[in-house]
This record gives structure tokens, C-alpha cells and sequence, in this order.
């Protein structure tokens, strides 16, 4: 095979890689980067350093091309999202500028795979309700003016909301900024859970406002793996492109099938990939 | 300009930052794919694809040895734009709602709020990198 053969069946297998992680992320509500890091470096040998700095860029591509659709549509909560990129991009900086480059590949292993096997258990496990009763509103979210509305299209009208547990938001924010800057991902379900279990905010509100939060948060610590010559420019292309194709296309497929269960088939197929990811990090079966 | 009512919540009515954010979102990763896919042709056309430099070629963020790779037509360095327009959507996303929070909303608060997460956003790309 002559080597511009050989790079093109390169490029089309990231490619193919990618484009089915899409589709997989999106239907199990994972996102694309959880997804990515482990089908690169488990099924194609990409080194993980490599497969975390691509992903975090191919990370903001899926986050503004859904983020755009739940902002059109008024559901995002623009203050909410604002006043907490302040802690996710703080935290995306330190992951990114102060912590990755110091950590073993095996450990980046270890610790990836628990953040996924700990992102499964809302796929399984309902937290948080969907329309939230009796919620007051804490000092910042007055100070802040937090509480807003948005027009449910299932319900048929429009809904109402306060917002509680600003404080531990903040923190968890801190926490979803450092995991997004070290392992490359959005780390999109710790928001969804901080927006829903302690602000107490509508699924519908949470899930748009995770979105949208994501790209910022993710371009915080890509300019530091930019800057840090990290990134690989041949296969951000392929990784990119074809998670947000697949992304895409998971929306389609789940507006079609709406089944509970596919969700859970798909899960439980990331949760093998998680294990097998966390052995390969303790040195287990190798 | 809208005469913001002091009676009314700000978010109740539709925000112009709502619009502005979903344009710029869409815009932005819909130009950057192009301009990425534009540097995979140009790679190709001009040979310079080796398996081994995919795999090892890293990101030369600084912007002037972009600009003379372009000149010169190299795929890598059209990448490379492109991987800084895909950067540059969300931050630009950003500094529009600071503008806008200030000029439609006259909110304050949140148009430092607003400023403190762009210079966030820049911090790696500018110093921290």
C-alpha cells in the first residue's frame, strides 16, 4: 500500500470510529467526548494524551451544534449558564494548565473509566424531576436573577421555575471544569446532575443549559492543549467532523425510536468499555 | 433598543443574546468543518501525508507560521485555521452576550460576569498554554 493510501484508510477508520462514538453518545445522553477517548485508544492504539487533546476539541463542535438548537428554541437559561461558566472554564484551566501533562497514561486510564462507569448510572437511575414543585429561590439565584420560564412543547405550556442550591453548584461547576480540562470531555452528566439534584432545575432547562455551558468550558482548557502543541491537527479532522455527524444522526434515530431500552443496551455496552478501560489502567489481563 | 420595564423580569421576554448565540454556535462549526476539510484536499494534493507525520505533525498555535502556511497553500496550516475558528465559536459566542448584556439589557452584573468568562476562555491560549 503506497502511503497516501495508507493515510487516507487511516483517516476513514478515526473517521468511522468517531462517527459511530456520535451516534453511541448521543443516544445514551453521554456525549461524544466520553465516548471517543476510549474507542480511539481501545480499538485504533491512539495514545491517550493524543486521543483526550482531539477530543476535547471535537467537543466543542458537538456542544454548539446542539447548543444552538435549545437556545433558538428559548429553553437554555443564558444567566444560568454565564454565572456558572465562571467555575467550569476556572476548573477547565486548572485541569488542562496544571494537572494534565503531569499524570501517568495509566492513571489518565483509571481515572477516565471511573468518570464513565460514574456518568451510566443517570441512564439507569431517574435523578432529579422532570418539572420540580415547591422550589424557592436561594440569595445569589435573586441576587442573580436565575429563576426564568421556558414554553414546554410536550406539555403545552409554558413553565415557571426558581432555583435553589447556587452554592454546591458552584463547587460541583469547579469540579465538571477540572474533569472537562484533564480528560477531554464535557463532562456534560456532572453538570446535568449539579443543575438537577442541587438547583433543582427542570430536566429540560438542565439538560439545554449543560449543553450550552459545555463548548465554553471545553474551549477554556483546548487553548491551553493549542498552545501546549498537544493537539494533533490530522486527527482532530476525522474525529470532529464525524462525532458531529454521528451526533446528528443519534438525534434523528432517537426521535424515531424514543425506546428506554435501546438507551440501556447502549449503556451497558459503554460499561464494558469502561471495565475493560480500567483494567488495562491497573494492569490487569495484559 | 428596547426600554427595559423595571416591572418585568429581563428573561421574560425574548433576549436578541438567545438569537445572536444560536447564530454564531451554528455559523462558527459550520465553517470551521469546511476550512478543516479544505486542508485534508490540500494535504493531499500536495503530497504531504506521510502515515507517520498524521500521527506526530503537533499544533503550531502561533498565528504568523499559520498565515505563511496558508500563503503557501499547506493543508496542515489550513487545519490549523480551522481548529481556531472551531476555538474561536464559543468564545465569540461569549463576547457577543457581553456586548449585548451591556447594550440591550443594560445589565451590569452580568456584563462583568459575562467579560470575567471570556478572559477565562482566553486565559489558556494567550498565558497558561
Amino acid at each position: 500500500m503506497g502511503p497516501t493510501a495508507q493515510s487516507l484508510v487511516w483517516l476513514s477508520e478515526v473517521a468511522a470510529a468517531s462517527f459511530a462514538g456520535g451516534i453511541v453518545g448521543s443516544i445514551s445522553g453521554l456525549g461524544g467526548g466520553i465516548v471517543i477517548v476510549p474507542v480511539l485508544t481501545i480499538f485504533l492504539h491512539i495514545p491517550i494524551d493524543k486521543a483526550i487533546a482531539a477530543s476535547i476539541v471535537s467537543v466543542i463542535a458537538t456542544s454548539s451544534g446542539a447548543g444552538a438548537v435549545y437556545v433558538r428554541d428559548r429553553i437554555t437559561n443564558i444567566r444560568i449558564a454565564m454565572f456558572l461558566e465562571l467555575f467550569t472554564a476556572a476548573g477547565a484551566l486548572v485541569g488542562a494548565g496544571l494537572l494534565a501533562g503531569h499524570i501517568r497514561p495509566r492513571l489518565l486510564d483509571v481515572l477516565f473509566a471511573l468518570v464513565l462507569l460514574f456518568s451510566l448510572f443517570p441512564v439507569f437511575a431517574k435523578f432529579g424531576e422532570e418539572l420540580p414543585q415547591k422550589v424557592q429561590n436561594d440569595r445569589l439565584a435573586s441576587l442573580l436573577k436565575l429563576n426564568s420560564a421556558y414554553f414546554d412543547k410536550r406539555l403545552n405550556q409554558r413553565v415557571a421555575y426558581n432555583v435553589a442550591g447556587v452554592p454546591v453548584a458552584m463547587f460541583i461547576m469547579l469540579a465538571a471544569g477540572l474533569i472537562s480540562g484533564l480528560l477531554g470531555i464535557g463532562a456534560g452528566v456532572v453538570k446535568v446532575l449539579a443543575q438537577e439534584i442541587a438547583m433543582k432545575l427542570p430536566t429540560k432547562v438542565s439538560t439545554a443549559t449543560s449543553n450550552f455551558m459545555i463548548g465554553v468550558t471545553a474551549a477554556a482548557g483546548a487553548g491551553v492543549y493549542l498552545r501546549r502543541g498537544w493537539v494533533l491537527p490530522y486527527l482532530v479532522v476525522p474525529v470532529a467532523v464525524a462525532v458531529v455527524l454521528g451526533a446528528w444522526l443519534g438525534t434523528l434515530l432517537m426521535e424515531r425510536m424514543s425506546n428506554k431500552l435501546i438507551r440501556k443496551i447502549f449503556a451497558l455496552a459503554l460499561a464494558v468499555i469502561g471495565v475493560q478501560m480500567l483494567l488495562r489502567g491497573l494492569g490487569v489481563g495484559q | 433598543m428596547s426600554v427595559v420595564d423595571s416591572q418585568t423580569p429581563p428573561q421574560r421576554h425574548p433576549l436578541p443574546i438567545e438569537d445572536a448565540s444560536a447564530w454564531i454556535l451554528r455559523g462558527g462549526v459550520i465553517c470551521s468543518a469546511a476550512v478543516m476539510l479544505m486542508g485534508i484536499i490540500f494535504s493531499f494534493v500536495h503530497g504531504r501525508t506521510s502515515l507517520d507525520r498524521m500521527k506526530s505533525d503537533g499544533f503550531d498555535y502561533r498565528p504568523a507560521v499559520i498565515w505563511q502556511g496558508i500563503l503557501r497553500g499547506h493543508g496542515k496550516s489550513i487545519i490549523e485555521a480551522g481548529i481556531y475558528l472551531l476555538l474561536l465559536t464559543p468564545i465569540l459566542r461569549v463576547a457577543a452576550s457581553a456586548v449585548l448584556f451591556a447594550l440591550e439589557e443594560r445589565d451590569w452584573l452580568y456584563t462583568i460576569i459575562t467579560l470575567t468568562v471570556l478572559l477565562l476562555t482566553l486565559a489558556g491560549l494567550l498565558w497558561l498554554g
